[in-house]
């Protein structure tokens, strides 16, 4: 910043000086500015400018060709009224709460048996259950699909052979779809947090949960009453991470469930990918976009408040 | 492309240089139209469904292809032309056409004790009501599924068929929507009954399960999907499938080539008995982008390719894409008996119902939209969500909401 000629000789010399030494800084380190520069050139392309072009883009009506229309609120007015859009953010919330406690206290358990040194073989049971985190969700994805067809589904048939259980419709209803989609995600995500788990278990002494079973406390009650609050910031850690992923869902949804059945699947990702790319409403997605950011940001603050406070 | 049309060309036209490259469907709708928003980076010649046409019309970046068409127009079939056209201009050059027909399968008809010749076949399924009868016959002989229709993902092909037909659509001429019209309430009500009747076959069109209850029983020891894939002796055969002349190749070449012999192609039945039998579903165009640099090599390309009786019936005996072309049908391949189909001469049939096809209001600048509203509406109404009244208001508000049409 170049400072403007002042009154007095006294504030001039006080206000040109943080800026002057910043260019001092700057010049003194000139070799890492240089160095890290390139990272800020592609934020300020991808980052910075589309953020703020989408923010534009909100107010008018663009197909992504020829002119760009400007309509004030329009689109977000039309936003809500627009069924489908709420029922995704409805989805997220549902798919939030089906399969995210259920994940994460399946990966605590796990981790806590796969952490103890007396389990045989603990190194490849992780590897197994971390593997399908790096698999392909698509070829995942299609996978499922067989296994779960309601007529010909290895899943049915083992149901109707061995439990005599009606087919269930696993794609073709409305829970049917959820829960589907809830077991895709809880197979692909669980080594993951498994693996935070496990990383946040190895920094809790031993001694702790020792002197709870010596106390007279059994495994059961040492996991509920020791571990469980001492890892209350890692889970915390996951549940945000969950909480953004299941709004975010999308290869998950579309190779599995397409959005569907009567849109019971879809999340707000997979329905602003379907305006914008599908039906070319650019300007309405980046609408739904900027609301989708707007509770989500919120949701997120509104939980690293209310956890972040027992955490200590 | 198989067909030895390109190789042709490339004689004719030695310094123009072709690289075909094959997309996916999925791709092709994503990159082609950033291509043209990104003004660089389309093919010379790209090749588009009727579904998308309008569509990436609408979106603009096109070669206006108006003069070099006007030859063409009054030898295509009339309803490939009305998605091509915006504010009076050309911007493609129509290709294949998918005229609807009705595929069954001879050997379940003959189970069950119906007539399996094609004429006889046409006669019996006059209206979607005498279908409805004939699939209730079929199953209570057979046990054999009608047809295959998901409920719960339904994507409404069947339903756009049976709209076309009648010459409706989502939108009328004027451009009004129409999804909660009352005819098209009806129709929905009809495909409803099936539904209701426990007819059909729960699978979802282009999956596993699909394809293994149109490749099912068969004259092969074991049945198989495409080059291989046997199908579980449990899986009973669907007796019949109303689709575009396209899926005739499909089944030969790719879905069910062993159950060659025991398919028929009969008529599509009608809403009400007397009115056309027939529609069109899918269908291809070429276009040339704005953006290319060689538009004289490209459209002479499309010009050799499309407009050439020749190389369209070179292409039409490699892939069986049925040309829109309507000066080759009177070429001899159309008189070919198809072993597959039990001799039948089955191009001709394809003819009749390309000749009879309606215009109808169907695809166009909204369709992947308004194609989203419906499937969903009829989602509700198969599975008993909400009726077909209720279903269809609400997709009519959603997609009068969203494009402002009236």
């Amino acid at each position: 910043m170049l400072v403007a000629a002042d009154s007095t000789g006294k504030t001039r010399i006080s206000s040109s000086k943080p800026p002057h030494s910043l260019w001092k800084e700057i010049v003194r380190a000139r070799w890492s500015y240089l160095f890290i520069f390139p990272f800020y050139l592609t934020f300020l392309i991808f980052g910075l400018y589309s953020t703020l072009f989408s923010f534009y883009l909100s107010f008018t009506e663009w197909k992504g060709l020829g002119p760009i229309k400007f309509i004030g609120l329009k689109n977000y007015i039309s936003l809500f009224k627009d069924k489908v859009f709420i029922q995704s953010m409805e989805n997220g919330f549902l798919l939030f709460f089906m399969y995210v406690p259920l994940m994460i206290f399946l990966a605590l358990v796990l981790a806590v048996i796969l952490n103890s040194k007396h389990v045989r073989g603990f190194q490849f049971f992780r590897t197994i259950i971390f593997i399908p985190y790096i698999m392909n969700i698509v070829a995942a994805g299609f996978a499922f699909r067989l296994l779960l067809n309601q007529k010909y589904g290895v899943v049915n048939n083992l149901l109707t052979g061995i439990f005599n259980i009606a087919p269930i419709p696993w794609l073709e209803s409305v829970w049917g779809g959820r829960v589907s989609l809830c077991l895709l995600i809880i197979w692909a995500w669980l080594g993951y947090n498994m693996v935070i788990m496990l990383a946040g278990l190895q920094t809790i002494p031993s001694e702790l949960t020792e002197a709870a079973m010596i106390d007279g406390a059994n495994p059961v009650q040492a996991f509920f009453y020791v571990t469980i609050p001492l890892m209350r910031p890692v889970i915390l850690f996951s549940v945000v991470l969950s909480l953004m992923g299941s709004f975010n869902l999308f290869n998950e949804v579309y190779i599995l469930t397409g959005g569907g059945s009567m849109n019971a699947t879809i999340t707000p990702f997979v329905d602003i990918f379907g305006q914008a790319f599908g039906n070319f409403r650019l300007g309405y997605a980046s609408a739904m976009a900027y609301i989708y950011f707007i509770i989500l940001f919120i949701l997120t603050l509104f939980q690293v408040r209310y956890f972040g406070s027992r955490v200590d | 492309m198989q067909s030895g049309a390109l190789d042709a060309f490339k004689a004719q036209y030695p310094n123009v240089e072709i690289d075909y490259v094959e997309t996916a469907p999925t791709d092709m709708y994503q990159k082609l139209p950033l291509a043209l928003q990104a003004g660089t980076g389309a093919p010379d010649l790209a090749c588009v469904e009727s579904s998308h046409l309008a569509q990436i019309v609408a979106l603009g970046g096109l070669a206006d292809l108006t003069t070099q068409v006007q030859p063409y127009v009054s030898q295509m079939l009339a309803s490939k032309w009305s998605d091509a056209i915006l504010d009076g201009k050309y911007y493609a050059m129509p290709w294949d056409s998918g005229p609807v027909v009705f595929y069954y399968r001879r050997d379940v008809f003959a189970a069950a004790g119906l007539p399996t010749d094609p004429d006889s076949v046409s006669q019996l399924v006059a209206t979607w009501d005498d279908y409805l009868n004939v699939c209730q016959t079929i199953m209570t002989k057979t046990g054999d599924d009608c047809f295959a229709n998901n409920k719960a993902n339904n994507y409404g092909r069947l339903y756009e068929m049976m709209l076309w037909q009648q010459g409706l659509g989502y939108y009328d001429a004027t451009g009004k929507v129409t999804v909660d019209s009352a005819q098209n309430v009806a129709t929905l009500e009809e495909l409803k009954k099936f539904w209701d009747a426990n007819l059909l076959s729960d699978q979802l069109e282009w999956t596993d399960g699909w394809y293994a209850e149109l490749a099912a029983g068969g004259t092969t020891p074991v049945a198989t999907v495409g080059p291989g894939t046997p199908v579980p002796p449990t899986v009973k055969p669907v007796a019949s499938l109303v689709e575009a002349s396209w899926m005739g190749a499909f089944l030969k070449g790719w879905i069910a080539p062993g159950t060659s012999g025991l398919w028929g192609v009969a008529q599509m039945p009608a809403m009400v008995a007397g009115q056309a039998r027939s529609a069109n579903d899918g269908g291809s165009n070429l276009v040339i982008p704005d953006q290319s640099q060689n538009k004289a090599a490209a459209w002479a390309l499309t010009e050799w390719l499309l407009g050439r009786p020749d190389s369209q019936v070179a292409i039409f005996k490699a892939s069986d894409f049925f040309p829109s072309l309507t000066t080759t049908y009177t070429d001899p391949i159309f008189n070919e008996p198809d072993p597959f189909f039990a001799n039948q001469i089955t191009r001709q049939a394809y003819i009749a119902a390309a000749n009879i096809i309606p215009v109808g209001y169907v695809y166009g600048p909204n369709y992947s939209l308004m194609n989203k509203y419906v499937s969903t509406a009829i989602q509700k109404v198969a599975t008993g969500a909400a009726s077909a009244q209720d279903a269809l208001t609400e997709a009519a508000n959603s997609i009068r909401n969203d494009t402002g049409m009236p």
